[in-house]
């Protein structure tokens, strides 16, 4: 490896955005904007240095940063970039940036600023320990701090008991996730040190090269569950899988993304938008050698993907949040990448490099989209969409840049040429992908989940913007424009969001597919296929050309629905959008979830009946050794009444005591 | 070389004595301060003179006390000790600065019963002869008795000798296996001894497995009563609660059971006439503290009462730990021990700052302390993150090691007490935002922030969670050495 100068400053990448916060933490409040330059000089900083490295990385790919330090025990801290976690490093620190500089405006009224930029500031240096974790269990760490920063800002208006709330069923929701997570992490371990025989010198146990040298063992050692032989290797990626389910959530535990909208949305957008919530992505495809050596997993991947970006997208169509209608969004676009990823058992690492590439395009026109809603909320002081309306004429900038976000979503573009928005690219190459998968497969179940989602996509994001910037306003407001400080960034992302999928496409999944052939770590990935039975296909090219319009075809559908109801008003709402349709009822109450899950079973079952069930059991206990001590001493009445000398009592019932017990002991050992 | 070992008990002994005669409180708290400070001084002195690479006795001490039973007087701090009176060193302190403002009858007696505690725990730990471990261990009793008996809550008087007489039994069986190990051995080698090691080293050659699994189950059952685990923990909640808060983390502090099982019981375990059993049986106890605990503590009303019982809960893994069995899960259950005494001791000051502000600890009552106790809140916010279990603080480090390395031999035990990840994180939260979140409760009336001296050693306390989460090496590195002996023995041993 060429040891340049570059790389000796990667350490730096998650640490000066941790050295930012503690300088926010404690003297923020001493400083203007609450210390908001600090963070933002720092994450600059990160992000140039990110930049320099990956465009290194991009002219010699097999060169990749690994740098490993040993941590405690068998276990390493480490810094691995490689294409997959460079391409993540820029983006993150990228838009994490962006909405930094945004945030010093949007949050400018806020008291609580200090603690706003010192806990944004953490969250971006955990994000990006994350990324460049070298090892399983440092992203696991780096993956649980992820979490606590999403918890703190969730609940960052904490006086809100709304916001409390959210910020608890964020976490337990997630930790349920994260169990799962750690349960496989514990049972790889366990097999790795069965496997190597004990501990080498030398070797980190957890290290990312150490675990794929393994993974031919892993697949062919089995367990029986219920009657089924799985294999190991199985076990551990499903369980890493839900992990990836909670953090990007997944269904079914989604739950809590809606609700974390209760946050700033500044917070939405960097961590329930572009950055966190595909750290269960990023899990998947960092671990890919892993997945692609157990078909079985990889099925639950595209299967539960696929489910989520239609279920998700069922809901979005009848929320009246600005908000919550972006948040199922995510939970739909995450639900494609995942579906990107699960195709890898026909279209191998090319799954990794689509995936990939939706992430970081949606990372920019989500990021957008949200604060542009940001945008919104600060000029008008509402979020629902019911009280908005003509806001295009008072906020030109804000509209047009989310139109374009909305373009993106939907994924517009002609189909054979290099014209497009971000998202057309790398949607449809998931798209093709299940067509792919379905046409070698013969099961097309995946892909009628994304052609599906893709039409519900487009009505739900023109419905929005319909019902936000076209006909007249529904409540008495006095809209403005944004303050240039936010306007800019938005005019930067709307750029990415415009231009930056046609301009990388081919070369941006080329990049990725060098992951995992490089000078740290250099995987078959063909014979991992083999090893879980799979084979792989060449991809593009031959798909009929309906198959290669059909995602345009239901995207402009959708737009025409949102047209024809939302701008033309050419069908009355009142009969469907009312809570005695069935249907509407349902996806408004979004399944009963909530009910199901807190008041059935978090309440009804853990809390009533496992911990009441506990609690009897304590008490019994308690009064076994209570009636005890009623029955031999009287405890409580007896001996409060030679509490004064209770120091010479107990001195000679030691003496006593201790004189039995020899004289008992002496006969004991007699008879034995 | 200093006698160290020696010291460290004769030094807070010394101040104790003293301290009892004083009459105000500066001058009791003072000396108090400066009685735990010396002692500090002498624990970093040890601490910075030790070798982390050997498992074997250092600053060892020895001599002649009762020739003809073959007692010694014989001390000396190892890898399994230096972490645990480090622990102790560090908090006393900083507990005599958490109470340095807080009004209170008989403060000299207060600083003097620290103290002797701080003498009688530390004399457990380097203790190398049975007789004077145990003289320790019962003198550990005097000192928690009064602080319950005398400044504790309304149940204060029951709850004091409950615990007093349930774990005064336990230590009389206990006792009752130490001079069966005591006679076995005479008879064996034909000389009598007391010496801890030798003991432990002689129990192997005892003939009668029956025998030999007597002396083993009455010895743990002390030790198991005094960590505790279920189900003898019943003393447990009723003491915690009612004890002040510097009693409470006294008996936080009271992390003898837990060596007990290092020092005592683990050598002894393979030579049991049913290593499996007994494997078994510490693996189920362990692993049924963890979700019991953690199950009791959600339904609890009283903050307090709660955190004792997640104290229970974290005994657990220092049981699991030990019954996993191999070097790092045993290290693990170690690094438990020194981590949960720094988390709880937190969580405990916490609990007293808000029940003597807010006048009340039933977690319903209370509400919206954030705004009004914003500094509280933060390293609260630290405590109760690193109790349940969040990477980066030390809690996490010592439930992974004992989660991952007890799973090689016990998987089963392992993957049921991963279920109460979820629950321990459920209690925590919910607390919180009961409690410190939300709108604030009005009829709490005017409460106020910790004071300054209370921000640094909560803060101080907070800072070494967070350090030994990121850096565990410094106190890691001299367990796994020990756990490696501990385990390499029994290897040895053919078992």
């Amino acid at each position: 490896m060429v040891k340049t100068a570059l790389e000796e400053f990667a350490f730096l990448i998650p640490l000066l955005p941790a050295l930012a916060f503690v300088i926010t933490f404690f003297f923020g409040k001493k400083m203007p904007s609450g210390g908001a330059i600090v963070p933002i000089m720092a994450i600059a900083a990160s992000f140039v240095i990110s930049l320099a490295i990956t465009l290194g990385l991009l002219a010699n790919p097999e060169e990749v940063v690994s740098q490993s330090y040993s941590w405690f025990a068998v276990l390493n801290i480490g810094i691995l970039i490689d294409p997959l976690a460079a391409v993540m490093l820029s983006m993150v620190s990228f838009v994490s940036l962006l909405i930094h500089i945004y945030a010093v405006s949007y949050m400018s009224h806020d008291p609580g600023k200090p603690r706003y930029f010192a806990e944004t500031a953490l969250f971006t240096a955990a994000m990006l320990s994350l990324v460049l974790s070298d090892n399983i269990l440092q992203l696991f760490v780096s993956w649980e701090l992820v979490g606590l920063c999403s918890f703190l800002l969730i609940g960052f208006w904490y006086e809100k008991p709304s916001a409390a709330a959210a910020a608890k069923k964020a976490f337990l929701t997630t930790r349920i996730g994260d169990v799962m997570f750690l349960t496989g992490i514990i049972i790889l371990t366990s097999d790795l040190m069965r496997l190597a025989g004990g501990f080498q010198d030398g070797t980190y146990l957890l290290r990312f090269d150490e675990i794929f040298s393994y993974i031919p063992q892993l697949s062919a050692l089995q367990a029986n569950i219920f009657g089924f032989e799985v294999s190991h290797l199985t076990i551990i990626t499903l369980l890493f899988f839900g992990g990836a389910v909670g953090k990007s959530g997944q269904f079914p535990l989604h739950v809590w993304l809606p609700d974390a909208m209760e946050g700033p949305t500044t917070v939405s957008a960097l961590i329930h938008a572009a950055t966190m919530v595909t750290a269960g992505v990023y899990l998947v495809a960092r671990t890919f050698p892993m997945f692609i050596a157990a078909p079985d997993s990889l099925m639950v991947v595209a299967y539960l993907g696929g489910f989520t970006a239609l279920f998700a997208g069922t809901m979005g169509i009848v929320m009246n949040d600005l908000k919550r209608v972006l948040a199922f969004s995510t939970i739909s676009q995450l639900g494609y990448m995942m579906l990107g990823l699960g195709l890898g058992a026909t279209i191998g690492l090319e799954a990794v490099g689509i995936s990939i590439f939706h992430l970081i395009n949606h990372a920019f026109f989500k990021a957008l989209l949200f604060l542009c809603a940001g945008s919104i909320i600060h000029a008008v002081g509402t979020q629902d969409m019911r009280e908005l309306g003509g806001l295009g004429k008072v906020m030109p900038i804000t509209a047009a840049t989310m139109a374009i976000a909305a373009l993106a979503l939907a994924g517009f573009g002609i189909p054979g040429t290099s014209m497009g928005t971000s998202g057309f690219f790398s949607k449809d190459a998931i798209i093709e992908a299940a067509y792919l998968f379905g046409e070698h497969s013969n099961n097309w179940i995946p892909y009628l989940f994304s052609i599906a989602a893709a039409l519900l996509t487009s009505v739900y994001i023109f419905r929005l913007i319909f019902m936000t910037f076209t006909g007249k306003p529904r409540s008495n407001y006095h809209g403005h424009e944004s303050p240039a400080i936010m306007t800019i960034p938005l005019s930067i992302l709307a750029v990415f969001a415009l231009v930056f999928g046609g301009l990388t496409q081919t070369g941006f999944m080329a990049f990725l597919e060098e992951t995992f052939a490089n000078s740290f770590v250099n995987v078959d990935i063909g014979s991992l296929a083999g090893i879980g039975g799979n084979e792989l296909v060449e991809a593009a090219g031959h798909e009929p050309l309906l198959v290669l319009w059909m995602p345009l075809i239901v995207a402009v559908a959708g737009l025409a629905v949102a047209f024809v109801i939302y701008y033309l008003r050419m069908i009355k709402l009142g009969a469907i959008a009312s809570m005695k349709n069935p249907i509407y009822r349902l996806l408004y109450k979004r399944y009963y979830q909530h009910e199901i899950y807190t008041e059935f079973f978090s309440l009804g079952i853990v809390y009533g009946v496992v911990a009441l069930l506990t609690q009897v059991l304590d008490v019994i206990v308690d009064s076994i050794v209570e009636g005890i001590g009623i029955l031999t001493v009287g405890v409580s009445e007896e001996l409060r009444r030679v509490q004064t000398g209770v120091v010479q009592t107990y001195a000679a019932a030691v003496i006593v005591g201790v004189s039995l017990l020899i004289i008992l002991v002496k006969l004991i050992m007699e008879v034995l | 070389m200093l006698p160290v070992a020696s010291l460290l008990i004769l030094v807070p002994l010394i101040f104790a004595a003293v301290t009892f005669f004083t009459k105000t409180k500066k001058q009791a708290a003072g000396l108090g301060l400066l009685g735990s400070l010396a002692t500090l001084g002498l624990t970093l002195y040890a601490y910075l003179n030790f070798d982390s690479n050997t498992a074997a006795m250092q600053f060892f001490e020895s001599m002649e006390w009762i020739p003809s039973l073959g007692v010694n007087y014989s001390v000396g701090i190892d890898g399994i000790s230096m972490p645990l009176i480090l622990l102790n060193s560090i908090v006393i302190p900083l507990l005599i600065l958490f109470s340095w403002k807080e009004d209170r009858e008989a403060p000299n007696r207060f600083y003097g019963l620290i103290l002797t505690m701080q003498a009688a725990v530390i004399g457990v730990f380097v203790a190398l002869d049975f007789l004077v471990f145990y003289i320790f261990w019962e003198l550990t009793l005097i000192p928690l008795f009064f602080m319950v008996n005398i400044w504790g809550g309304e149940k204060r008087v029951h709850a004091s000798y409950k615990f007093f007489i349930y774990t005064h039994v336990a230590s009389l069986i206990m006792l009752l296996g130490i001079f069966g190990l005591f006679y076995a051995s005479w008879q064996q080698t034909g000389a009598p001894s007391f010496d801890i090691r030798e003991l432990v080293a002689q129990f192997q050659f005892f003939e009668s497995g029956l025998l030999r699994d007597a002396i083993f189950l009455s010895i743990i059952f002390g030790f198991l009563a005094k960590l505790p685990v279920f189900p003898f923990h019943s003393w447990l909640p009723d003491a915690y609660t009612e004890a002040p808060t510097a009693g409470s983390v006294l008996f936080i502090l009271l992390k003898i059971g837990g060596y007990g099982l290092f020092r005592i019981s683990l050598p002894m375990l393979p030579n049991t006439g049913s290593p499996d059993l007994m494997i078994t049986m510490l693996g189920l106890l362990g692993a049924f503290s963890i979700v019991y605990g953690a199950l009791v503590a959600l339904r609890q009303k009283d903050l307090k009462r709660m955190i004792a019982y997640s104290s229970l809960s974290h005994m657990g893994f220092v049981v699991l730990g030990s019954a996993g069995f191999i070097a790092l899960s045993v290290s693990g259950a170690m690094f438990q021990q020194f981590s949960h005494g720094l988390i709880m001791s937190i969580l405990f000051m916490s609990a007293g700052a808000i029940q003597t502000t807010a006048g009340t600890r039933i977690i319903n009552n209370l509400g919206g302390l954030a705004k009004k106790m914003p500094k509280l809140t933060v390293v609260m916010m630290v405590g109760f993150m690193a109790s349940l279990g969040l990477p980066g603080l030390s809690g996490f480090i010592a439930e992974f090691l004992v989660f991952t390395f007890s799973y090689v031999n016990l998987p089963g035990f392992v993957l049921f007490a991963l279920l109460a990840i979820v629950i321990t994180a459920g209690y925590h939260l919910w607390a919180m935002q009961r409690a410190m979140f939300g709108v604030y409760n009005e009829k709490l009336g005017d409460v106020s922030d910790i004071n300054s001296l209370q921000v640094f050693s909560m803060g101080a306390i907070a800072l070494l969670v967070l350090y030994f989460g990121l850096n565990p090496s410094p106190v890691l590195n001299m367990m796994i050495t020990n756990s490696e002996a501990i385990v390499s023995l029994a290897a040895a041993l053919g078992v």
